[in-house]
């Protein structure tokens, strides 16, 4: 539970057992419309949590983000610094940059994809003896799948979560990074500046390299989300 | 052509050098469009900004009249209550497993918090095709969340067909030539579909995804799992 949300509850809690007793004071305008606005983010968590798929709550105050399932924790990852993105044409915002807490996303997916490398093999003709069949040892997750420096869960709508790891360039050299800079700003201007911005939203967020590439390896696929204010 | 035209009539094609003005004109120009260009692409992409500290969620109306708004507030009070209920009533309580399949990591959780940290192994994605027929098995281990069933201490395990397939043996039509012991361990969590947490004899490709379905654990973790994990616990398989 929310623990700022906590006073205006109790406070809310105490008025509301004072008034049959006495003709109270009008409750706190302010207490009530947190308590509202409380009760909303709640409703959305409910229904997620009786859901089917998985979700991501964004929690910014709390900076983490957190994997979830049936109300369920199942891993969370702690954010460095949150950052709200619109595209932008010569100088000029194309998207309005409110309004994506409180909301549910649904159908997240990696750009790019963590591919699903499936092996088929062919049984054998079946004998008495049987036959010995050499299966090589598959790769370690991290040999499976390599987690680009950058990368986005697209979400509906238009919302997408841009992951990257504090200071991922620092290790490279001078021209490898004004390369990967140029190309970040190409693939971002291409982004911004189509008939329909690929995302309307972007939400930078920094964490950890570890844990960068953890949520890339392990998120389900159309994971939904919310980013609770 | 020499021969045809004599020397006097030939026409020579000179260019004439562009002039300073003109020179100076189609420089200031080429800048002009390159710093323009630059500005407009500058200008172009995404901006980022701090994420607002305050809601920007819209803040309900709270009604003026003492009466309508304590009103409202005892029916939020009421609704807080119920979903915060609802909440707690849907988080599993207590002692938990969660499995992220694709990292080959097991964890026992209690309120939300990491007890222990295993490493494991889940299923290997292969797509086994039987021989001279047209039946295949997909080793996944399957997302979602399962209740533990049962516990069973040495476990025997009942061969499925594609255990025989893939060893190229011949399907047992007895019953009783399925039964195998000490390939799972010295224990076996049996989940739903026939899915289970057990030991296995192959301890060095634990971390790696190798197994047809279920969850293998080394003996310590597998140890830890059984002591811990009572029956009827939810497993998370993400």
């Amino acid at each position: 539970m929310r623990t700022e949300f906590l006073p205006a509850v109790a406070l809310a809690a105490a008025a509301a057992l004072a008034a049959p007793t006495s003709p109270a004071p009008a409750p706190n305008p302010a207490d009530v419309s947190r308590l509202a606005l409380q009760n909303a983010l709640l409703q959305k968590q409910l229904e997620l949590a009786k859901g089917k798929e998985f979700y991501l709550l964004l929690d910014a105050k709390a900076q983490t983000l957190t994997l979830m399932f049936r109300a369920a924790l199942l891993q969370r990852y702690r954010v460095a610094a949150l950052e709200v993105g619109v595209p932008r044409v010569v100088y000029r915002a194309r998207t309005d940059a409110s309004r994506w807490e409180g909301r549910i996303w649904e159908k997240g997916n990696l750009d790019p994809a963590r591919e699903l490398d499936r092996v088929e093999m062919q049984a054998p003709p079946p004998t008495r003896e049987g036959t010995e069949i050499e299966v090589k040892v598959p790769q370690t997750p991290e040999e499976k799948y390599p987690v680009p420096p950058r990368y986005h869960i697209r979400f509906s709508g238009g919302l997408s979560i841009e992951v990257r790891p504090p200071n991922t360039d620092t290790k490279r050299g001078f021209w490898a990074r004004i390369a990967a800079g140029l190309a970040t700003w190409l693939a971002d201007a291409k982004a911004a500046s189509g008939s329909e911005p690929a995302d309307t939203l972007r939400l930078h967020v920094v964490m950890s390299k570890t844990d960068a590439e953890s949520l890339y390896r392990a998120l389900p696929p159309d994971t939904k989300l919310l980013a609770l204010p | 052509m020499d021969d045809v035209f004599p020397p006097h009539r030939r026409v020579a094609i000179v260019m004439k050098a562009p002039g300073r003005p003109f020179r100076f004109v189609a420089a200031a120009v080429i800048a002009t469009v390159a710093v323009l260009g630059l500005v407009a692409a500058r200008g172009t992409g995404y901006t980022y900004g701090p994420a607002p500290q305050q809601a920007a969620l819209a803040m309900p109306d709270v009604p003026t009249d003492p009466g309508a708004a304590r009103k409202q507030q005892t029916k939020l009070l009421a609704q807080y209550k119920q979903y915060t209920s609802a909440l707690d009533k849907l988080a599993p309580s207590g002692t938990y497993v969660v499995v992220d399949q694709t990292q080959n990591r097991l964890y026992i959780m209690n309120d939300d918090k990491i007890v222990r940290t295993a490493v494991c192994s889940a299923g290997s994605g292969m797509i086994l095709k039987a021989s001279g027929s047209s039946k295949k098995w997909v080793f996944d281990t399957p997302r979602g969340v399962f209740k533990v069933r049962n516990k069973i201490p040495n476990p025997i395990w009942k061969k499925p067909d594609w255990a025989f397939a893939e060893e190229g043996k011949t399907i047992p039509k007895n019953p009783a030539d399925r039964f195998e012991s000490g390939t799972l361990g010295k224990y076996a969590l049996y989940l739903e579909d026939g899915y289970m947490i057990h030991g296995t004899l192959y301890t060095r490709l634990l971390g790696r995804s190798v197994t047809h379905g279920c969850i293998r654990l080394g003996p310590d973790d597998l140890q830890a799992v059984w002591d811990a994990v009572p029956v009827g616990s939810s497993v998370f398989i993400f």
